[in-house]
């Protein structure tokens, strides 16, 4: 029995004798160990530069927002006030011509206005006065008219805000809150 | 192999797991602040970077104690 293991032990060191001297092995040789040892040098400095990358574009995400605040948007005249009444609606374009914005005034009087395109797939949304909310017809999406927060459908995202300034009976937009 | 080399090959490999480990923290806080940029969430963006910032200081030090190592060991 044990002359058979020994025997078994043989024919096996062959294969693997064979497996090592594979052709492919001479046609390619390949210093393993200093290679995976590179490599790993690598990954460590590979690693720490995406380390990097990555704490830099965290960086900028953060500082977006405060960049877009910073930069100077058109001040646009969009409505006159007595002409909106409570409930009432008015579409208008903001900061460019290719922005539409919709224009609301509230049960309350107050007025507010938000950018048209559903935050889901970018149809535009408009006023439903029974709901009192902003409806995106394509996919059901409700928001409402107060804050532009979504609360039906499937949208996730409030949409943009348009902030307003009230000169006399003047109505401007002067800024989008993102 | 001597111990010391040995040695030194575990803990390259494990620090470089670690280092990994936080790569992925990375990536996870920057989706995070991505999309609460997109919910117009100004809070958690900064929050996510402060993170990653703490993360990329741990992972650098810790790059910089292998290379330290590494350099030591081909010095002997």
């Amino acid at each position: 029995m044990a002359e058979e293991k020994k025997d078994e032990k043989k024919d096996g060191c062959v294969e693997c004798q064979k497996k090592k001297n594979a052709q492919w092995r001479e046609d390619f040789p390949v210093d393993w160990e200093s290679d995976n040892y590179v490599t790993r040098r690598e990954m460590v400095k590979f690693l720490a530069l995406g380390s990097l990358t990555i704490a830099g574009a965290n960086a900028v995400v953060a500082g977006l927002p405060h960049m877009v605040k910073a930069s100077e948007m058109p001040r646009t005249r969009v409505a006159l006030a007595s002409s909106i009444p409570v409930g009432g609606s008015k579409l208008f374009a903001y900061p460019t011509e290719e922005d539409p914005c919709i224009l609301v005034r509230q049960n309350t009087g107050d007025l507010v206005a938000y950018s048209q395109v559903c935050t889901h797939l970018s149809c535009a949304v408009i006023h439903d006065e029974k709901e009192n909310a902003l409806f995106c017809p394509c996919h059901h999406g409700y928001f409402t008219v107060a804050e532009g927060r979504p609360y039906a459908g499937p949208p996730t995202r409030p949409l943009p805000r348009i902030k307003l300034e009230q000169q006399g009976n003047e109505i401007f937009a002067i800024g989008v809150e993102i | 192999m001597s111990t010391r080399q040995a040695q030194g090959t575990i803990l390259f490999t494990a620090l470089l797991a670690l280092i990994g480990i936080g790569v992925v923290v990375q990536l996870w806080l920057l989706a995070a602040s991505v999309d609460a940029l997109f919910r117009h969430e100004a809070g958690t963006p900064l929050h996510a970077a402060i993170g990653s910032a703490v993360v990329f200081a741990i992972n650098g030090l810790l790059a910089l104690y292998v290379f330290n190592f590494d350099r030591k060991i081909k010095q002997r």
